[in-house]
């Protein structure tokens, strides 16, 4: 039985938007609940740019896979 | 900006006295411990890729890699952020007429208590273990009159001279209110 390898992808992406929302919370608590020091906004700005150097990164290595292939779960017979 | 952010309600007349948070290296062994873990994948990767690639045929290993170890940074990164966000959130005020403790549990609960000064029967500092002794780092106890839990200052830097402080501004009010009447 062939699954395309296409459904780890799907999977990262639903990890990915997890941590986005995440993000979104801690980042939005920071600035609700926090007060707005220039070493603070700092420290967001700094978060943010790792997280898109990461995400680039990632894409960078993703797209050159080829989605399309199969990888059978069962063993197949010579 | 201060008062503004972090007073919630802020009474006629109140002035912050000064605002605590953990010491600073509560959150720098939190970040070092996820630095830590954040070499895992390279170890684990340098000792096992070879049965791994064995395990998994040719056409899923690259892409598993992959993943992972995006997956596995982007939520390390989150987590040490989280620290942050935690040990810059947890804030214990004492302004001139009152003690606020603020307290961020978790991403979705926040818990604002606040008692009156001149409520405050008994201010306690501890220093419990190694490195909050090298360091002068600790609690401090805030027991106030009624049934309400004592408020509890945790790993304060100087947790001694803030009992101090915290008495003396005690001493401040009473010598007021005793004028007043």
């Amino acid at each position: 039985m062939a699954i395309p390898i296409s459904i780890f992808y799907y999977i990262y992406l639903i990890f990915v938007a997890i941590f986005l929302i995440f993000t979104f919370f801690n980042v939005y608590h920071l600035l609700r609940f926090g007060f707005l020091s220039l070493g603070n906004i700092a420290v967001t700005f700094f978060y943010i740019t790792i997280t898109i150097l990461i995400l680039s990164v990632s894409w960078g290595y993703l797209n050159q896979i080829d989605w399309q292939q199969t990888f059978s779960i069962i063993p197949q017979l010579p | 900006m201060m008062i503004k952010f972090f007073i919630p309600n802020r009474l006629h007349g109140e002035k912050i006295i000064f605002l605590l948070r953990r010491h600073p290296m509560i959150l720098l062994a939190k970040l070092i411990n996820w630095a830590l873990i954040s070499v895992l994948p390279l170890i684990f990767y340098w000792l096992l890729s070879d049965s791994i690639s064995r395990i998994f045929p040719g056409t899923i290993f690259m892409p598993l890699v992959i993943l992972f170890t995006s997956l596995f940074y982007l939520y390390i990164w989150l987590f040490a952020f989280a620290s942050y966000v935690d040990y810059y959130l947890d804030v214990w005020i004492v302004t001139n007429q009152r003690i606020i403790d603020i307290e961020q549990k978790g991403l979705f609960s926040r818990v604002v208590a606040e008692q009156k000064i001149d409520r405050i029967q008994d201010v306690t500092s501890e220093i419990k273990g190694f490195f909050s002794t090298m360091l002068d780092y600790g609690n401090v106890y805030v027991q106030t009159a009624g049934e309400k839990e004592r408020f509890v200052f945790k790993q304060v830097p100087a947790p001694y001279q803030v009992a101090k402080k915290i008495g003396k501004i005690i001493e401040q009010n009473q010598r007021k209110n005793q004028a007043k009447k």
